[in-house]
């Protein structure tokens, strides 16, 4: 997206332009104390020496994104909330989650672009989560689900009190040097957020089972939706908007949890 | 979740190496200076290291991942649409019935 923003025409820039405004509107009004983000990584920490399917970033400080494009985002340092990381990696182990930590991550464009484009500056102090969403085997969805209720649990049992954020980024559909590159399938886009909003937990489960696969190989990141899907009780979703736009080669989707919701 | 089709897919180590260490710009910058001694230091099979130089996408495709495998030919100069054009007559790398599920 950042390094082809200028090949969408400036009308339809400008809509998601509103939808980011939006979301950093909303963003605003939490003033979070910490910042998790569950986002992919392309290949920047890790490699087929050493893939996690899940990485909790426990350090001080973590890296901006290495990408040459990114090195005139404003997030060279990003200052981690190693208090809350490891209590989240405690609590993980002794619910039976094995995550891998790092105490010092790249942060790569999946994760800088959106906080950029929110205009999030300075950023509060953050936790990444790493799913690994880009070599197979994957996660299952399952357990990506659950990797949200831990959260959650993780959040209730903090001995502090914490203004949390969860930040979850990549998807909807789209295709990386693949056959189909560039096809962005808007009719799963647009049944993936029926089903956030509606479905049941299984249902939802069974939907991504048999579709996601065929959306593209970058599909594979509805998987951190489902991780903040999770996290909010699979309460409150409110598609945010959908930008289906060839030139970025995908369908951006954005959408907030309203945790008051029933 | 059971086990897909796209579990089972192996890939090429050293080739997914290489395109790896590629994304280092001292790197990449060697690697148009001197390529083959480059490719010298990674245990490539034969025809692997063919396919290397003949730039053959389709043949790449089915050994790394599709991230990397875009990012190679982006580092080595290749346009969009070049790399699009090539791609694009690569097959699923399963089936799409499979994917499907």
């Amino acid at each position: 997206m950042a390094r082809a923003w200028e090949s969408v025409d400036r009308p339809r820039r400008e809509i998601i332009s509103a939808t980011f405004a939006e979301l950093a509107r909303r963003f605003g009004e939490v003033r979070p104390d910490v910042l998790i983000v569950v986002s992919p990584d392309h290949w920047v920490n890790f490699f087929l020496d050493n893939l996690p399917s899940v990485c909790i970033g426990v350090g001080e400080t973590h890296k901006g994104p290495p990408e040459p494009w990114l090195q005139h985002l404003p997030y060279r340092s990003i200052t981690g909330h190693p208090e809350f990381a490891l209590h989240l990696a405690r609590t993980a182990l002794d619910e039976g989650f094995e995550p891998s930590l790092s105490h010092h991550l790249e942060l790569d464009h999946g994760l800088a672009i959106p906080l950029w484009k929110m205009g999030i500056d300075p950023l509060p102090p953050l936790v990444p989560i790493i799913v690994n969403s880009i070599e197979p085997p994957l996660p299952s969805l399952r357990r990506c689900l659950a990797w949200g209720d831990l959260i959650r649990t993780a959040i209730d049992r903090y001995p502090a009190n914490l203004r949390v954020t969860i930040l979850a980024t990549g998807g909807v559909s789209h295709s990386i040097g693949e056959h189909d590159m560039g096809r962005i399938d808007e009719a799963f886009d647009r049944d993936c957020f029926e089903q956030f909003r509606f479905a049941e937990r299984e249902e939802l489960l069974k939907f991504l089972e048999r579709h996601l696969d065929a959306a593209g190989n970058g599909a594979a990141e509805m998987r951190n939706w489902l991780v903040a899907h999770g996290a909010a009780q699979e309460k409150g979703f409110e598609l945010l908007g959908y930008h289906p736009y060839p030139e970025w080669y995908v369908g951006c989707g954005f959408a907030a949890w309203n945790l008051g919701a029933r | 979740m059971t086990e897909t089709a796209y579990d089972t897919i192996v890939r090429d180590y050293w080739l997914s190496k290489l395109f790896f260490d590629l994304q280092t710009p001292a790197a990449a910058d060697e690697y148009h200076a001197h390529r083959d001694s480059v490719l010298d230091r990674y245990p490539l099979k034969p025809e692997v290291r063919l396919a290397v130089v003949e730039e053959d996408v389709v043949a790449l495709a089915r050994l790394v991942n599709p991230y990397l495998l875009r990012f190679y030919f982006f580092a080595i100069g290749k346009s969009e649409a070049w790399f699009l054009d090539r791609i694009r007559k690569t097959r699923p790398a399963v089936p799409n019935e499979l994917a499907r599920g």
